[in-house]
């Protein structure tokens, strides 16, 4: 590699080589993706969101396509803490990839718990907390659409989590996404995701019934940029801490746009389903040009 | 860990051609360094360079040699329509061999190969990989199309020991559903397997196992799914199964294609 501009990223105390990282969801726990994505060429990879006791996910039809976006409601499935720091945590460090974990929870008093089993593990140094999924009947959106419950979720993390970067994790699902970046900022979060994917569903005509047993389901996809950028936009105008964008970033360009908005690093998501060269050729151009700055 | 060699490849088509009226065989030239496959695994192909339509698209091997790597193609939508008019000389990138089960290699027993439609695609792989020989069982082929517009041609016959077709217009061989003609080739004596393999549309496979399932001594399906990563990673395409009296998906992409028909919790999967 000849000598590009140094794009490394800081939020907290954890740092990254690049502020170029992969999306929760998408990239499971990172080493799927391993023959198509030189991940350790990435800033970090954040895991799928880890609960407690592991999650089977939903039921009935996951996935939908709709132009230029997809429709989602795994709902949150993953193999749980016990498992996660047993066996994912540790291949995902020995491949060399720097992983950012997700946590979300149903309930206060399983958050507690998977609060205490993370702390207990000395390799993760930044986790992303996961306010804003709208795949699942309890936690995820329902906190993070309240900003006294993303005070006290932040909250109860920072104090259980010290010296580990905080990321609260956004959805776009509000009337006022600054309020809720501001709430978390407030908290003790290091920084801010945003966003989540926008709700969204579908309609089986023939059958007269909606797609998803959930009947809602969360957009992503090049379909939600101008909703991610704008919310972007917003949130780091509201706080001081780096916010990271994503939403539907499918080109080189799209990343410079976050960038420009506000942000401080991006992840990539849907778009290494269908380009999984994406993160890394953004990477390559932020080394050569630098960071675009705000507008 | 599962998953972490598979990779995506540039690969040239060297020919396209039409087999019935809405099917297509599309050939590939064999990319440098993709590896060997197993009958029931799949490539996924990104076959347009925009985000219209955004996902890859996948695709059951239908064949496989030094050269080549052939896919079936009928066109259903926007991707299947770009794929199929993808010309010679037309480079597309395609991930694979993707897929973490397979159909297992009958050896002497006699096996029955149910297709739907392009569900036709990794019988003729299979049937190609286990090579006619002597001391071999017979394989025989019963496929079901909505018309004979969507009958492939006679061109894979010869992979096979018998081959049976039904139609539900009528318009070729049996006319009604592959399942019923199944039944009636059972019932009829003209076909007995101990093996009985399946790929096409679930409303087929979970009418055979209701209906066939009983007549078999094992029946395993290659499941059709709408992807989005293609390697267990996104949790998209996954498949109920009962196992131990409770329910757990699994990755169609993944873990399978492959399953036991008799595993699959159908109420719990639409």
């Amino acid at each position: 590699m000849t000598e590009g501009k140094n794009t490394a990223f800081r939020v907290g105390n954890a740092a990254f080589i690049n502020p170029v990282l992969l999306a929760s969801g998408p990239a499971g726990y990172g080493l799927e993706y391993s023959g198509m994505i030189r991940l350790a060429r990435l800033g970090g990879v954040v895991t799928k969101t880890i609960s407690l006791k592991p999650r089977a996910g939903n039921p009935g039809v996951r996935l939908r396509e709709t132009g230029s976006g997809l429709l989602n409601s795994v709902g949150l499935e993953n193999v749980g803490a016990a498992r996660f720091f047993g066996e994912k945590l540790p291949a995902i460090l020995e491949a060399g990839i720097r992983p950012v974990v997700s946590l979300a929870a149903e309930d206060w008093d399983d958050y507690t718990l998977l609060l205490d089993e993370t702390s207990g593990h000395r390799d993760v140094d930044v986790v992303e907390l996961n306010l804003s999924c709208p795949n699942v009947e309890r936690g995820g959106m329902a906190v993070g659409t309240d900003p006294e419950k993303v005070d006290s979720y932040v909250r109860e993390a920072r104090s259980k989590l010290p010296g580990v970067a905080l990321l609260a994790k956004l959805t776009p699902n509000v009337q006022d996404i600054a309020s809720l970046a501001a709430a978390a900022e407030g908290a003790g979060a290091d920084g801010i995701t945003a966003i989540n994917t926008v709700l969204g569903m579908d309609i089986d005509v023939a059958n007269r019934r909606p797609v998803f047993r959930m009947v809602r389901a969360g957009l992503s996809g090049p379909a939600i940029l101008p909703v991610a950028l704008e919310a972007v936009w917003r949130a780091a105008r509201a706080v001081k801490i780096p916010v990271i964008g994503a939403g539907g970033i499918s080109s080189v360009g799209d990343a410079m746009k976050f960038f420009m908005a506000g942000a401080a690093a991006v992840q990539v998501g849907t778009a290494i389903f269908y380009d999984p060269g994406l993160p890394e050729r953004i990477a390559d151009e932020l080394e050569r040009t630098g960071l675009p700055a705000r507008i | 860990m599962k998953g972490n060699a598979k990779r995506s490849y540039k690969a040239r088509v060297r020919s396209s051609e039409r087999i019935s009226p809405s099917c297509g065989v599309i050939v590939f030239e064999r990319p440098e360094g993709f590896p060997d496959a197993l009958p029931g695994q799949f490539v996924s192909v990104r076959v347009s360079d925009s985000t219209v339509p955004l996902l890859r698209r996948p695709y059951s091997i239908m064949d496989l040699t030094d050269i080549e790597l052939a896919l079936l193609v009928k066109v259903a939508g926007k991707g299947s329509a770009m794929l199929a008019s993808a010309g010679p000389g037309d480079v597309m990138d395609l991930a694979g061999p993707l897929g973490g089960s397979s159909f297992a290699d009958p050896g002497g027993e006699d096996a029955v190969l149910v297709a739907g439609g392009t569900g036709l695609a990794p019988m003729i792989y299979s049937a190609r990989t286990w090579k006619r020989r002597v001391g071999r069982g017979r394989l025989y082929l019963v496929h079901g199309a909505a018309s004979s517009a969507e009958s492939p041609d006679a061109s894979f016959e010869a992979d096979f020991d018998m081959v049976f077709r039904a139609t539900m217009d009528g318009s070729a061989g049996f006319s009604g559903d592959v399942v019923t003609l199944l039944a009636k080739l059972l019932d009829e004596g003209r076909i007995s397997a101990p093996l009985l393999y399946s790929c096409g549309p679930a409303a087929m496979v979970r009418a055979l196992v209701e209906r066939a399932g009983g007549r078999f001594k094992s029946h395993h399906t290659s499941l059709e799914a709408v992807m989005a990563c293609g390697v267990g990673a996104c949790r998209g395409c996954t498949v109920p199964l009962r196992e131990e009296g409770r329910i757990v998906f699994k990755a169609v992409c993944d873990d399978g294609t492959v399953f036991r028909a008799s595993d699959i919790a159908w109420e719990e999967w639409w």
